[in-house]
């Protein structure tokens, strides 16, 4: 599981394609969605909420995003501002970080720490790394995701509105994100986010 | 009960959907805002007085932000291409984002507090991009991306933080309730309590608006509709202030306040200095005053850092004058824009002279420079004896510096837009506010403009004079001088 998770990260991080990058999403979500069930299994409420989230997340989000993509080629490269041999050390230095995290005292006793922090470091590492608002939608997902996995470790059984927050973060990424880049597309195709920057100072 | 008087707002003005008639509608959407504010006055007695207070705020500015609304716009309103840019589901939006910050001030726990604070969200993002320009959408999206980040981590913390309560032995069902886990001094994991409240805490500040979380909020509160900006600046930066005090509250429990009081008075002190800095460059009044939240946030930052129950009265009484200060000069903005088709401050000249909207900009700038007898005066007095009490003297220091450079650049601005002969340069009609066309609607539509103005005003002045409690202020000082007397 953790080399899976592993080589998903990498593959959000180096790949500038959108549909490569779609199915790393999908698997990391889907293995981390596996990882963390048990603690979905708590109530019928929580698992209920747990299948909306990973609904929204694993199948509505990335379609949504591929059939923005056919309607919108332009938009299908990620851009990134960092030559992929950065970006491949950018993701060594997060598995490392990731180690790291676990010998901290705050996180030491919590389980799978380090996959945790690894998949939030990925999440906020796409929002560093590509210059495509569609990255950025991905990149929230997979914040999402490492959060709810965060949730799966450190609490089983937490209470629903947990659950629900996390679901809600997928919601919000998605709808949002998808909405504002249907709008944004008409100004720009290639939606970088360099043609984002009137607004200064 | 808690549920319907969260949920009014939205509902009223779905409500007001059906009605088929322009008059009646517009009659309605008011009438509706009006019960939906008063609904809260049921709950006195059931919630505890922060939330009161912050209840009371969201309130009052959601009704006279849906009044300014109803008067702005007129019949033709919607020439975004976007669905958010039609009328009525500007005021469904308006409607949701108004119950989501009711949530967020009314909830019990944190689960709830960051279900509302991320349905703001929800709603506003559309808000803030609703005239669909480039630019608008480019805030909206800058909104976006940087508030889910920072409530990402907030959830995060919040996450760690039911790790530590249940850990303590807390009631699984009540892991979240601020209530419950300040029941338990003892905590079980004090490294990770430390992480959990420091997460929430950078995570709220970043929907606050905080320096270096900041940079979303000038571009998303200039780039708003007014009455929307007023509702930004005024009450959604105050309902993330208003999670910071309840973090606050819980990490006193858990022992780590020390740590959570110097992150927040360096990140205040930073807030009011950078902010004050980049006031006085600014060249677009709305900015301006997206960036004196800014200023203004960082000064509760940093009275809630300085702590103490004078730090927090002084945070508590900032963040009321604040919301009624800064909501009155986004409603004369709007009013502002309208008139002169730009808020670009050097194209606005005399106006004093237009009557309305100038002279309620002039009071909205004066209260927010923190002159007497505004409400922000005896809070950021409040602040400096905080801050002698805490013997915090270098971010005391920097904020007062801050505060300095705010106060240079309203007042020039305030000189600058205020005297002169009245002239509006290179006029482009905006896509978000259209000009009343008959004359009904232009009284009906200045009367709404000034009188929702005119009100936050009122309040905010009232509230420098009657609602300041006076007696806690002798007390207080009191309070300082023993402070310092019994200081090493």
């Amino acid at each position: 599981m953790e080399v899976v998770v592993l080589v998903a990260g990498a593959i959000l991080l180096v790949n500038g394609r959108t549909f490569q990058v779609l199915i790393a999403y999908v698997v990391l979500s889907a293995v981390v969605g596996a990882l963390g069930i048990t603690a979905a299994l708590a109530s019928p409420a929580t698992f209920a909420l747990f299948a909306v989230a990973t609904v929204l997340k694993v199948v509505l989000a990335p379609l949504g995003i591929v059939l923005f993509v056919r309607a919108n080629p332009a938009a299908a490269d990620l851009r990134p501002s960092i030559p992929a041999p950065g970006r491949l050390l950018i993701v060594i230095a997060f598995a490392l970080l990731a180690k790291v995290v676990t010998r901290l005292p705050a996180v030491a006793t919590v389980p799978m720490a380090d996959l945790v922090a690894f998949v939030v470091l990925c999440g906020v590492g796409m929002l560093i790394i590509h210059r495509n608002l569609l990255a950025h939608m991905v990149g929230l997902l997979v914040l999402g995701i490492g959060i709810g996995f965060a949730a799966s470790m450190l609490a089983p059984g937490l209470p629903e509105p947990i659950e629900l927050g996390t679901a809600f973060d997928a919601l919000v990424a998605t709808v949002i994100g998808l909405a504002l880049v249907r709008a944004i597309v008409v100004h720009d195709p290639l939606l970088d986010v360099e043609s984002l920057r009137r607004l200064r100072g | 009960m808690m549920a319907w008087v969260i949920a009014a707002p939205l509902l009223s003005a779905i409500l007001t959907i059906a009605f088929r008639n322009r008059e009646a509608r517009r009659f309605a959407r008011v009438v509706l805002a009006a019960i939906a504010a008063a609904l809260p006055l049921s709950l006195v007695g059931t919630i505890d007085g922060l939330s009161g207070t912050f209840t009371a705020i969201v309130s009052v500015l959601g009704f006279l932000a849906t009044v300014f609304s109803t008067g702005t716009f007129t019949p033709d309103w919607g020439v975004g291409r976007a669905i958010w840019s039609r009328k009525s589901v500007y005021f469904v939006l308006l409607g949701a984002f108004w119950s989501a910050m009711l949530l967020v001030v009314l909830a019990d726990n944190f689960a709830a507090l960051w279900l509302g604070i991320s349905a703001t969200t929800l709603a506003t993002a559309f808000l803030v991009g609703f005239s669909g320009e480039a630019a608008a959408l480019e805030a909206a999206w800058k909104y976006l991306v940087l508030c889910s980040v920072g409530i990402g981590f907030a959830l995060l913390g919040i996450v760690a933080l039911a790790h530590v309560a249940i850990a303590a032995g807390i009631d699984p069902r009540l892991t979240l309730s601020w209530t419950a886990i300040a029941g338990h001094t003892t905590p079980a994991a004090p490294s990770l309590a430390q992480l959990a409240t420091v997460l929430m805490l950078v995570g709220f500040a970043t929907k606050a608006g905080l320096f270096p979380m900041h940079a979303w909020l000038p571009d998303a509160h200039s780039k708003a509709p007014a009455p929307i900006s007023a509702l930004l600046s005024g009450v959604l930066v105050s309902c993330a202030l208003y999670a910071i005090m309840r973090t606050l509250e819980v990490g006193a429990a858990l022992g780590v306040s020390p740590l959570l009081h110097q992150i927040l008075v360096w990140l205040g002190a930073a807030s009011v200095i950078v902010a004050g800095a980049l006031m006085l460059v600014q060249r677009d009044l709305k900015r301006m005053l997206a960036y004196s939240t800014v200023e203004h946030a960082g000064i509760v930052a940093l009275a809630l850092g300085f702590g103490g129950s004078l730090g927090f009265l002084a945070a508590l009484l900032h963040v009321v004058g604040h919301a009624f200060a800064k909501s009155a000069a986004f409603f004369a903005a709007g009013m502002v824009q309208r008139d002169f088709s730009t808020t670009t401050l050097g194209k606005l000249r005399g106006l004093w002279q237009r009557g309305g909207s100038g002279r309620l900009l002039l009071a909205a700038l004066v209260a927010l420079s923190g002159m007497p007898p505004f409400g922000l005066f005896v809070s950021e007095l409040l602040l400096v004896f905080a801050g002698i009490a805490a013997h915090q003297w270098v971010p005391l220091g920097l904020g007062l510096t801050g505060i300095a450079l705010a106060f240079a650049a309203i007042a020039r601005n305030a000189i600058e837009i205020e005297s002169g002969t009245a002239k509006a340069q290179g006029i482009e009609s905006s896509p978000a506010l259209e000009i009343p066309r008959t004359v009904e609607q232009r009284i009906a539509a200045r009367l709404a403009s000034v009188a929702s103005g005119a009100i936050a005003v009122a309040l905010i002045g009232a509230l420098g004079i009657a609602v300041v409690p006076w007696t806690s202020l002798g007390t207080s000082l009191l309070r300082i001088a023993a402070t310092l007397e019994s200081a090493p």
